[in-house]
This record gives C-alpha cells, structure tokens and sequence, in this order.
C-alpha cells in the first residue's frame, strides 16, 4: 500500500530525513518509535503533504502511484489520513461543517454524491457514542477550547468518519489519560481490516499495549536503524533506545 | 430652529479636516466636502425620504422597538415602557466642523431615556436617499439610568445612485451600574459617504459592550471615543469591516481611561479584498493617577489581493504605573497551519480558503452582543462574503 524509498527530507537547511525506507501492507499494523528529534513527526508530515519540507531524493508510491506528486487534499481524497500530534484550534468553522465538508470532498472524488444529511448525523453520533465523546461537540468550533483529550478524540472521530485505507497516527497518545488512550485504541482498532494499514508514531511504549502491531520500527537519525515485531517495543521500553543506536553504529 | 445663512454653513464645510491632520491622514473628505457645498449651492432642501418599503422591511426583520430617523427627519418613534422620549433642538459640544454641521444642519435630534431593563431592543435606523445630491444629519443621544440595562441597534442604510453625505453624532451616557448591549449595521450604498462619531460615557461600575460591522458604504469614518472618568467600568467592543473595490473604511478609536480600576478591550478585524482602503487606529490614554487600568486592543487584517491597503496603527500612551496594557496588530493571510489541516481532511486549497476567511469574519458575528440582531447581521456578512472570497481570480492565498 504504502512504499517510502530512500527518503530524503529537510526543512530549510537542516536535513531530517536521511534515507529512511519503509513497506507498509495492506492489513497492517506499523508502530514507529524513537526518541525526539529522531524524525517520526517529519515521516508524517511529509506523507500528509506539508509543502515547509522539501523532499530532496528517493520516493514514495501510495496503492503504485507516485504521492509525492499529489497535493495534501489529494491524498486525503485517496485514502491517507494524518492524525496531528497538536491538532489546530479552528474558531468559527464547527466541527459538522468539517466532517460533512470533508466527507463530501471525499466522496466527490470518488464519483458519488453528498452525503443526506440524516445520515451523516446518524453516523457522526453513532461513531461519537463509540468514543466516549458528547453529540454537542459537533456543534463546537473545531478543537476550540478542546481539552487535550479532546482533541485526540476529535482526531479519531474524524478518522473514524472518514474511514482511511491508511492512517497515520502522530503521537496520539502523547497526554492521553488511561480512559481517552482506552478509546482512541478502541477507535483504532475499529478500524483494522484487511484492506487498511495504520501506522502509529510514538514515544513510548503504552499505546501499543492497547493497540497490538505486527511491526516495530526503531527511527534514528532520519533512518529507521532496527525493525522488529511488537517484541522490539517492550524492549525499547526496558532498555531505552541507546544500545539500538549503538548497535546500529557499531 | 433658524439655520444659519449658507455663507456661514459653507465657511464650516471649509473647515472639514484635511489629510494635514494627523487625526485624518489616510481619509481624505474632499469628497464629503464636495458634495455638502454642492448641496448649499442647490439650496440644501431636505429631501423627502424615499424607500419607505426598505423602512418597513428593515424594521420588520428584527424584534426592536424602531425610531426612524429619514434623510435627517424623524419619521417613527418607538413607544415602550421604561423608555422616555424627547426632541432635541441641538447637538451640543460642536467641538469639531464635522459636528458643527452636525449642531448646524439638526433637523430632528432624538433623546432617548432608558429606565429599568428593557424587554425589547431599542432600534435606530438612519436612512437615506435622494434623488438629488443631499446631506443629512443625525443625532441621537441614549442614557441609560443608573441601573438600568438593556440593548441598542443601530442600523445605517442608504439607497441611490446620487451623491449623499451623511454626518451621524452618537452619544451615549451610561449610568452608574448600568449595563449596555449596542451594535451598529452600517450598510451604506457602495457610493454613498459617513461620517460617523460615537462617544460612551461611563458611569461607575457601568458595563459596556458593543460591536460594529461596516458591511458597506463607499467612504466611511467611524469615530470612537469612550470616556471612563468613573471607577469599576468594564468596556468591550468589537469592529468587524469588509471591503471591495472603492471602499475606504476608517475606524479611529480612543479610550480615555481616567479614573482606575477599569477595564477595556477592543478587536476590530478586517477583510479586504480588490482596490480598497481601510484604517484602523486605537489609541488608549491611561491618565495620571488610572490604576488598575486594564486595557487591550487588538486589529487583525486579511488582505485578499495585493491592490487591498490597510493602515493599522496602535497608539497605547501611558502615565501611570499600575496598569497592564496591551495590544496586537496583524495584517495577512490566513493561519498555515489551519489551512494545513484543513486540506490534509480533503478540502482543497481554495475551499479551505474559503471556510477560514469566513470563520475569521463569523468569529465576530457569534460574539455580538445583541442576540436579536444576529440574524440580520449573519444574512448581511454572508452576502458580502460570498463577493469577497468568490468573484475575484487575484485569489491567491
């Protein structure tokens, strides 16, 4: 589904991606660790379209077509979703504007027709009522005055709605408590099938208690240096990320 | 009342401030100028009003108890319990030639008394038009007793294809502990002229919140000066100016805070798009001896093409220590990272465009402190948005 080859990335002058090469296939479950700085953020970024980094070599094909040559709506419309670390405050648009507003655009691009609006709210608040989140957050500004929580949730519920064949979950769980990690997880796992792959970028090990992934990658430096399977994490856990760059230098 | 000889009106025409004055350098009234002695020469008759079915429109759309001043003329006064009426044969303080002609040329000042809480708004509509060159004036003086609270509509509208100068001097007085809720519509025809100056006196403990939206007009000059000489007033208000091709959009403001502790706040947000100008300069004074002053402005700006100009000036002048003052000034283009976002959730750039622009305007609307008027006001900007962030190929954000 997805194929990243040789990545090269830098934002002004500071190269961030150095080379990083990664498979994702269809059915499944990505987890990529690492410690800050190490470039998970700008792997995300770049996917989703983010014109502040300039992809200066290697390539990266989405279901075989070229992504890098697609606009971020574009690949929204084609399958990808990007679930942001620090969502964005949006006062004035609401939140059933951006979810009907996306939905459509979506399925535009696919040839069909708007969504009846009886139906979308019975989706929007069936997929809330899954994740723990109140109906009048519809009616809200987008992540206005969100608590963090909130705000994931938000991100998850979109996700849910929009029902991506590959989403890219960047630090979801960073500042989560037990219960919203409990149903961004269960929002994430209503998704897996068959047809879908997530990726989960993460700094720690908790999320993936939650969320099982077939496999772990360690990212360093702009390369991911160590690959393994959900083992690889309780590891990284125990020991911490420093004997992996060691290895990896050594 | 005798008017004065037009020799003598024509003297305080020529007295009208120019671009030499600091106060009024990027608003050039040579136009306001023009027309008011074109008038005097035609022998400056008071038209008779026209559109009187706009009258009945406007006044039927929104729950309010109307007054009715046309082409300068009162034609409708509002009958409410707790409100008393009375005509006023003079503007007083004609401390400028603006409101020299303003005291000059009254027809019909209006006074209007609020005791108690009002049920209903009150509603002001200053219409005009002719089919002549004409000039009108306007003014209206609003005191809410100690206590009292209640809300304000003011809604400027002009009809024509003639030249039409209006001059409006608003003054309200707010008792001790009295609240006031106050928006003001302005929707002049896009070739039409005001000038326009609103003062606020502050009672003690008095509470203030008001907002303004200049959907129209051709060269428009608002003036806002709110006087707080008594402890405890807590003052809010908002500007919100949307303006295309011929437009010249102008709000000074000043805030005299003289006596302490009290607080203002202040947010005026423009959208310009095409050959347009619009200004915005908020001075706030705190005087020697205003402690606990707590005093905010803030003036953001969208400009959709690069033939827009905005002149955005904050003037904060201080002469007292125990104060927190601040303030922010922003002019360009919508936030990236909002933007961002919105495309990675399939929206393109333009419609993300689109929604950000008209959230940045709605973001006003949602805040107006008079409920009743939000209907009108959101119909008006939704209007006026839809040109803005649609018709223009210089749509490059």
């Amino acid at each position: 589904m997805l194929e990243i080859k040789n990545l090269k990335s830098r934002i002004g002058d500071t190269e961030i991606l150095r080379g990083l090469s990664l498979q994702v296939n269809a059915g499944e479950v990505h987890a990529i660790m690492g410690p800050n700085g190490s470039g998970k953020s700008t792997l995300a970024q770049v996917i989703a379209g983010h014109t502040d980094y300039e992809v200066t070599d290697g390539s990266v094909t989405f279901k075989g077509n070229d992504l890098l040559e697609l606009e971020p709506e574009e690949r929204a419309r084609e399958g990808i979703f990007l679930g942001f670390q620090y969502p964005v405050e949006i006062p004035g648009v609401n939140n059933a504007y951006l979810l009907k507003a996306a939905l459509n655009a979506k399925r535009k691009h696919h040839g069909l027709g708007e969504i009846d609006a009886f139906e979308f709210l019975k989706m929007a608040r069936e997929k809330m009522a899954g994740l723990g989140m109140d109906p009048k957050f519809l009616n809200r500004g987008v992540n206005e005055g969100f608590s963090g929580g909130e705000k994931k949730r938000n991100e998850i519920l979109q996700m849910a709605m929009l029902e991506p064949d590959l989403a890219i979950l960047d630090e979801t769980d960073s500042g989560l408590d037990i219960d919203a990690l409990k149903a961004v997880a269960l929002g994430v796992n209503a998704l897996r099938s068959p047809d879908r792959a997530i990726v989960l970028v993460t700094h720690y090990q908790r999320l993936l208690d939650y969320i099982e992934p077939d496999f772990v990658h360690v990212l360093s430096q702009g390369r991911i240096i160590k690959s393994g399977d959900k083992s690889l994490a309780l590891e990284l856990e125990e020991r911490g990320y420093d004997w992996v760059r060691e290895a990896a230098n050594g | 009342m005798t008017r004065l000889p037009t020799d003598k009106l024509q003297a305080i025409v020529g007295r009208f401030p120019t671009t030499r004055d600091e106060d009024w350098k990027y608003t050039d009234l040579t136009r306001a100028r023009d027309i008011s002695k074109r008038w005097l020469d035609a022998g400056a008759a008071a038209p008779s009003p026209m559109f009187v079915d706009d009258i009945d429109r406007i006044t039927g759309s929104i729950d309010a108890t109307w007054f009715v001043i046309a082409n300068g003329e009162l034609q409708a006064v509002g009958d409410t319990p707790g409100v008393t009426v009375t005509k006023l044969d003079q503007a007083p303080n004609a401390d400028s030639a603006l409101a020299e002609l303003n005291a000059a040329l009254l027809i019909d000042g209006l006074g209007i008394r609020i005791d108690g809480e009002l049920e209903k708004p009150i509603g002001l509509l200053v219409i005009d038009g002719a089919d002549d060159t004409s000039v009108s004036q306007a003014y209206i003086q609003v005191e809410f007793a100690p206590h009292s609270s209640g809300d304000v509509i003011e809604y400027h509208v002009s009809y024509g294809a003639a030249d039409q100068y209006a001059n409006t001097v608003v003054a309200v007085d707010i008792g001790d502990n009295a609240s006031a809720h106050h928006v003001r519509i302005q929707d002049r025809a896009r070739n039409h002229v005001q000038t326009g100056r609103t003062t606020i006196n502050m009672g003690r403990d008095a509470r203030f919140a008001y907002a303004g939206f200049d959907l129209g007009g051709g060269l428009i000059r608002n003036d806002m000066i709110v006087n707080i000489a008594n402890p405890g007033a807590d003052v809010s208000f908002d500007g919100l100016y949307l303006a295309t091709d011929g437009q010249h959009i102008d709000n000074h403001t000043r805030v005299d805070h003289r006596v302490g502790p009290a607080t203002s706040r202040q947010e005026y947000r423009g959208i310009l798009k095409g050959k347009c100008r619009c200004v915005w300069n908020g001075k706030a004074i705190v005087h020697e001896g205003a402690d606990g002053t707590d005093a905010d402005q803030a003036n953001h700006n969208l400009l959709l093409s690069e033939k827009a100009e905005i002149d955005a000036k904050p003037e904060l002048e201080i002469y007292t220590d125990d104060v927190k003052c601040s303030h922010g000034t922003t002019v360009g283009q919508l936030d990236e990272d909002s933007l961002f976002y919105l495309r990675t959730r399939g929206l393109d750039k333009q419609h993300a465009t689109q929604v950000l622009t008209r959230a940045f305007a709605a973001g006003l609307v949602g805040r107006a402190p008079v409920d009743a008027a939000k209907e009108t006001i959101t119909a008006l900007m939704e209007d006026r948005l839809a040109t803005l962030i649609q018709s223009d190929e210089d749509f490059s954000l």
